[in-house]
């Protein structure tokens, strides 16, 4: 557990105001729209990580939030026209909502057990959305024909929202990293019982971190919406978006700031790579390249960078 | 008014009665030991009062107020705090983060302050050598030291030491002991549970004697050493 030093905020703001000029100087089309997604990525695994990395608990079901973020914001744009913005902050606030609701319950188990809850609380989600509609006989979620959105603007207006979104995730990482709460988290995970007998109220933090974690997914989720104008559940909530936040983490490494940064930068662009080089293959070839990552470096990128003793593990 | 009181507290695992109608009153500043064979409720008195388990019957009260029902968190925050000989460490953190997390929590300080508190406390310890060493590459006797640590770090005035001296060389055994002299001078109050009868006979003003989860004697240390009831328990019939 290392304090992030007033370096690493320093070169972390440097990078945020180099990607925030990226655009004036000439970045555009295609190359524009890929470092938006390793934004989304960053944005979505540093999410999972501000949960999972710092108590440990591994949630499984992150894209209820995602998905209930994605629909709310599209509900809200669609049926009472409402602008985007607004809509975002429901989706947000929606969530978090949704998030006491689900911890309350699920934040009693732990390991497994908690892996399970959350993963069936996004398989429910996502049946209610995709039949809720036919058993109550009425047009609210679109089923499985799914949500059309208003025509989004440009790219750009991604770029600028998913890089604030990434930014605000790694403030909030970086301030876990020196503050109380953060602490408290990390005092979670490695003993929760020790945590209790020293005075740290468990329960509570445990649900004030899923309710950060979900209520910026949910976000992120109706941005995706907004910019794919056009969702169905079987996308939203699909598996493979947990299991691509989970991945991220990991091969960056849980539980500090630049795990997701560099696991998700390191995941978007290989696939990307493989993916345009590979046209056939490249899902093998990504999995060979995880499965070699993990098996040299247990602990994720991060720890090919030496730290001072009690530093990042 | 007691400082603390166990009123008829009974606990069950299954059909198990681990604590059978326990009842206890302490002043403050007591030192009071608490022995008998294993399995005869030490620990689970412990647990029940730090709240880790709850009473099925019965009620314990802290500075005259009830505690039965409050989650272990709060309970350190009124003032009690338990030192086990399962050390409740966080490994992957270093030894000061160690005492940052209970002074931050259980005294609610900032973190600057609970910094300087954690530092004060690894001195008084013993242990402001291994201050940014990782708590797992230290020595079971360290890790004691520091469990103790943790407890006087959540700024708790009733300390509940469950055997922090088992299996402690002659050494360790040696700074254990001095920890805990120093630990009498500042005044706190103490239970304790231990097998080293040495520490039993030195700290303890008054002993109390569990058997099979129920109250078998109680007095001076002297006077239970001689009670045919605690030889027989721990001996069996023959040597009573």
């Amino acid at each position: 557990m290392k304090e992030p030093g007033k370096k690493t905020v320093f070169i972390l703001s440097i990078l945020a105001v180099l990607l925030a000029v990226l655009p004036a100087f000439g970045l555009e089309g295609y190359r524009l729209r890929l470092l938006a997604l390793v934004f989304m990525g960053i944005a979505l695994a540093g999410c999972w990580n501000l949960m999972s990395g710092y108590t440990g608990y591994i949630d499984f079901g992150p894209v209820t939030y995602f998905g209930a973020g994605a629909y709310t914001t599209a509900l809200f744009m669609i049926r009472l026209d409402l602008p985007f913005v607004l809509s975002l902050i429901f989706s947000g606030i929606i969530c978090a909502f949704l998030a006491l609701w689900i911890g309350l319950a699920a934040l009693r188990i732990r390991g497994a057990y908690f892996a399970i809850a959350t993963f069936a609380a996004a398989e429910a989600l996502k049946q209610i959305v995709l039949e809720g509609d036919r058993v109550a006989g009425i047009e609210f979620f679109g089923g499985s024909h799914g949500l059309t959105l208003p025509v989004p603007p440009p790219s750009e207006f991604f770029y600028y929202f998913l890089l604030g979104f990434m930014v605000l995730v790694t403030g909030t990482s970086l301030y876990l990293e020196r503050s109380k709460f953060g602490y408290g988290l990390r005092a979670i995970r490695g003993s929760e019982q020790a945590a209790e007998l020293s005075g740290v109220p468990t329960l509570s933090l445990k649900i004030k971190a899923y309710i950060l974690s979900s209520s910026l997914i949910g976000c992120i989720g109706g941005l995706e919406a907004y910019w794919l104008t056009y969702i169905i559940p079987d996308d939203v909530f699909n598996v493979m978006r947990t299991i691509q936040m989970v991945i991220m983490t990991l091969l960056g490494g849980m539980g500090t700031v630049w795990g997701p940064l560099i696991g998700a930068s390191f995941l978007t662009l290989v696939a990307e790579f493989l993916g345009t080089k590979f046209v056939y293959d490249y899902l093998t070839l990504l999995g060979i390249v995880i499965i070699i990552v993990i098996l040299l470096l247990p602990r994720g990128i991060m720890s090919l960078v030496k730290f001072k003793r009690g530093g990042a593990r | 008014m007691n400082y603390l009181e166990c009123r008829q507290v009974t606990k069950r695992f299954g059909a198990l009665e681990a604590l059978r109608s326990f009842s206890l009153e302490m002043e403050k500043g007591e030192i009071l030991g608490l022995i008998g064979p294993n399995g005869s409720g030490k620990t689970t008195l412990f647990n029940v009062i730090v709240g880790i388990y709850s009473p099925e019957e019965g009620e314990i009260f802290f500075q005259g107020r009830s505690i039965s029902k409050l989650p272990p968190h709060k309970i350190c925050h009124r003032g009690i705090a338990k030192a086990s000989q399962m050390t409740q460490s966080f490994l992957e953190i270093t030894v000061l983060e160690n005492l940052i997390i209970p002074a931050l929590y259980g005294r609610d300080l900032s973190l600057k302050n609970a910094r300087m508190e954690a530092e004060s406390i690894l001195r008084f310890i013993g242990l402001h050598d291994l201050q940014d060493v990782p708590v797992s590459e230290i020595s079971l006797g360290k890790r004691r030291q520091l469990e103790v640590g943790r407890v006087l770090a959540t700024g708790a005035e009733l300390l509940l030491l469950d055997e922090v001296m088992a299996g402690l060389n002659p050494h360790e055994l040696e700074e254990a002991l001095r920890l805990l002299q120093r630990i009498r001078q500042e005044g706190k109050t103490m239970i304790l549970v231990e097998h080293v009868m040495q520490a039993m006979m030195q700290f303890s003003e008054r002993i109390i004697v569990l058997n099979h989860g129920e109250k078998i004697a109680e007095g001076k240390p002297e006077e239970v050493a001689q009670n045919p009831e605690v030889i027989q328990a721990y001996l069996g019939r023959p040597y009573a």
